[in-house]
């Protein structure tokens, strides 16, 4: 540090700060490319909050001028089509980062001592990103938007007792109309930047508990230990330019691949959409909502099959982490894995015959992976777990 | 694990094309020029399109995000633009709306006569659909009602408010090409895709070259990931 920035340091320890938790953070030698997409979903974090400042400067909340003011920023905003390209797919790919990270916490038990509460504010924030997101799909107003916000907005009618004066109060009105359109826009603006507070909660609980690793073992040896600087740094560097990959031919190839066609229709409540899909990342969660006849019951399991996930540091009893020395675990987390993709399949068709059936099994499957772990963990073996690495 | 995801992740992709064109009845895929590795604007298909969708669609339909100032995206210099736009008593920079009136369009078809402008996004199968939905009216299979509409063997239910818009040489073209039936339908479709997505063919071709940029900045990350790395393999 030269005298500027240590005089600048000693008032406000910024760079000593920046040197302790990022440059010189210790960091486990053995983390696999697992590892790589926490950072990577702050990328997408900032992505999305960038693009979409510049969207907010062109978009135009009222229900009269949405559907127009997208195709204004398609068409004659300058680079337009790209920013809002990349704020459309950069939403989809945020949450496939975003579910593998989860997975991953799930595989190796991140979820575990210490680190309780880190997981927590990973599940807020995976909470706070649905409502973001749902909230961003009905601003530009196509058919979709309008029908996907009544039909979700509705589910909130069966709260007993005040669920109707709640709806109403959401809307603004009697149904989804202006007043609506407007505070998603201000919500829609304002829950990223809540979410990069709780982002920072997360972060400060992992360097108080400092990461997992895929050997899911305490390390205490100080050889097992390397600067995240410039090991990890270089290494996420990669992961980031795999992930452009993608994303960017998404962009620029399919960048309406993920969507759905009717959301180039203008929104028309008068004329409800053949079939009513949320976007794929909130399919498997449609699929159990829709799975259980009772309207009330349906929208608590959905809300609790992520809730759940509170709870599972203490549903979970094995001291042992990684899934790799848990024989039983292991096949179970595939399981449930393959179980969350037939729950998003099935969300996608239409509620009816066969689809019925397999959404109710994989449903009753989804909760057993939680329900059985007690007792799993309880009479599970686990194979050695080395000392060091 | 890591080979699984990648796995998995592709899977919804594709599961994800089935679910977008969820219910839609297969439609004959045709060739484009602008789509794929080369994809350009073919001009004078274009602005034939725009022939039959001014001369023919226009009576009922709107292109309301469209203006003739857009067709210098084609090729056309600004005077070429400004003289056709005159040619139909038009400003330049004015949306290409149809006369009839939300109103009147209601009373003749029962229902507001969509704009067309974004209709290559707004359906499944974009392009390809809108002509095969042009080639696809029939006579009606023996004992099917189609009310006071018409019989379309791509359009979702086969009942369709519009009677089939074209007929041959409902049009002459200017550039002397035979105005078939499968022309128009072909060369209108592709001023529908032109008018929906202007940016179509300049996204793709910037594609390929962010796509150059980032292969070879993940090859170079790659190989200073393993020069940062080599001391710390070498040790375990």
């Amino acid at each position: 540090m030269n005298k500027y920035t240590q005089w600048f340091d000693e008032r406000l320890p910024i760079f000593s700060f920046m040197d302790k938790q990022l440059a010189n953070k210790p960091t486990p030698k053995n983390l696999n490319y697992m590892w790589n997409f926490g950072s990577l979903a702050g990328v997408c974090l900032m992505l999305q909050i960038i693009t979409g400042i510049f969207l907010a400067m062109h978009y135009k909340a009222d229900v009269n001028l949405a559907f127009d003011s997208v195709q204004h920023i398609m068409r004659n905003v300058e680079w337009g089509w790209l920013i809002r390209n990349m704020h459309m797919v950069g939403a989809s790919f945020f949450f496939i980062v975003v579910y593998i990270h989860i997975f991953r916490g799930l595989y190796y038990g991140s979820y575990k001592s210490p680190r309780e509460v880190l997981w927590w504010m990973g599940i807020i924030i995976l909470f706070l990103m649905m409502a973001t997101a749902f909230i961003g799909y009905v601003l530009p107003w196509g058919q979709m938007s309008y029908w996907g916000a009544t039909v979700i907005t509705n589910l909130l009618s069966v709260i007993p007792f005040v669920g109707e004066s709640i709806v109403v109060w959401l809307w603004g009105g009697y149904n989804v109309g202006d007043p609506t359109l407007n505070r998603f826009f201000a919500l829609h603006y304002l829950l990223p930047f809540v979410i990069v507070g709780v982002v920072f909660l997360h972060l400060w609980a992992l360097w108080t508990s400092k990461s997992n690793n895929p050997v899911g073992i305490d390390l205490k040896k100080q050889t097992d230990w390397i600067p995240f600087h410039p090991y990890y740094t270089i290494k996420d560097m990669f992961g980031l330019g795999v992930f452009l990959i993608p994303f960017t031919f998404m962009v620029f190839f399919l960048p309406d691949y993920l969507g759905h066609t009717d959301n180039y229709i203008p929104a028309d409540p008068l004329k409800t959409p053949a079939h009513i899909v949320p976007e794929w990342y909130f399919l498997p969660f449609y699929a159990i909502l829709r799975a259980i006849p009772h309207k009330l019951l349906g929208v608590v399991a959905m809300v609790a099959s992520i809730a759940i996930l509170f709870v599972l540091p203490w549903l979970d009893r094995s001291k042992v982490r990684s899934a790799n020395f848990r024989p039983i675990y292991r096949q179970m987390f595939w399981i449930f894995l393959v179980n969350v993709f037939v729950l998003g399949w099935v969300g996608a068709k239409p509620p009816e015959g066969h689809y019925v059936i397999i959404g109710q099994v994989s449903t009753t499957l989804y909760f057993l992976f939680f329900l059985s772990l007690p007792w799993v963990s309880k009479f599970e073996k686990t194979k050695p777990l080395p000392t060091s690495l | 694990m890591k080979k699984l995801f990648i796995a998995l992740s592709l899977s919804l992709l594709v599961a994800q094309s089935g679910h977008a064109a969820g219910g839609a009845i297969d439609v004959p895929k045709g060739e484009w020029s602008f789509v794929g590795p080369k994809a350009h604007w073919d001009t004078m298909e274009i602005l034939r399109g725009y022939e039959v969708a001014t001369q023919v669609c226009l009576a009922c339909h709107g292109f309301k995000y469209f203006s003739h100032r857009n067709l210098t995206e084609i090729g056309l210099t600004e005077e070429q633009t400004k003289a056709l736009a005159a040619k139909m008593d038009m400003d330049v920079n004015a949306k290409l709306l149809s006369g009839l009136t939300e109103e009147d369009g209601k009373d003749a078809y029962g229902l507001v006569v969509p704009d067309l402008s974004v209709m290559a996004k707004a359906r499944p199968n974009g392009v390809d659909y809108l002509k095969a939905l042009l080639l696809g009216y029939e006579d009606a299979p023996e004992g099917f009602d189609v009310g006071n509409g018409h019989y379309n063997k791509y359009f979702p239910g086969h009942i369709i408010a519009m009677p089939n818009p074209l007929s041959d040489d409902i049009i002459t073209y200017m550039d002397g090409t035979p105005a078939t039936v499968e022309q128009m339908a072909h060369d209108v479709s592709a001023f529908i895709a032109f008018t929906s997505e202007p940016e179509l063919v300049k996204r793709q071709n910037l594609g390929i070259y962010v796509l150059i940029y980032l292969l070879i900045f993940t090859a170079l990350t790659y190989a200073l990931k393993n020069a940062i790395w080599r001391d710390i393999k070498k040790k375990s």
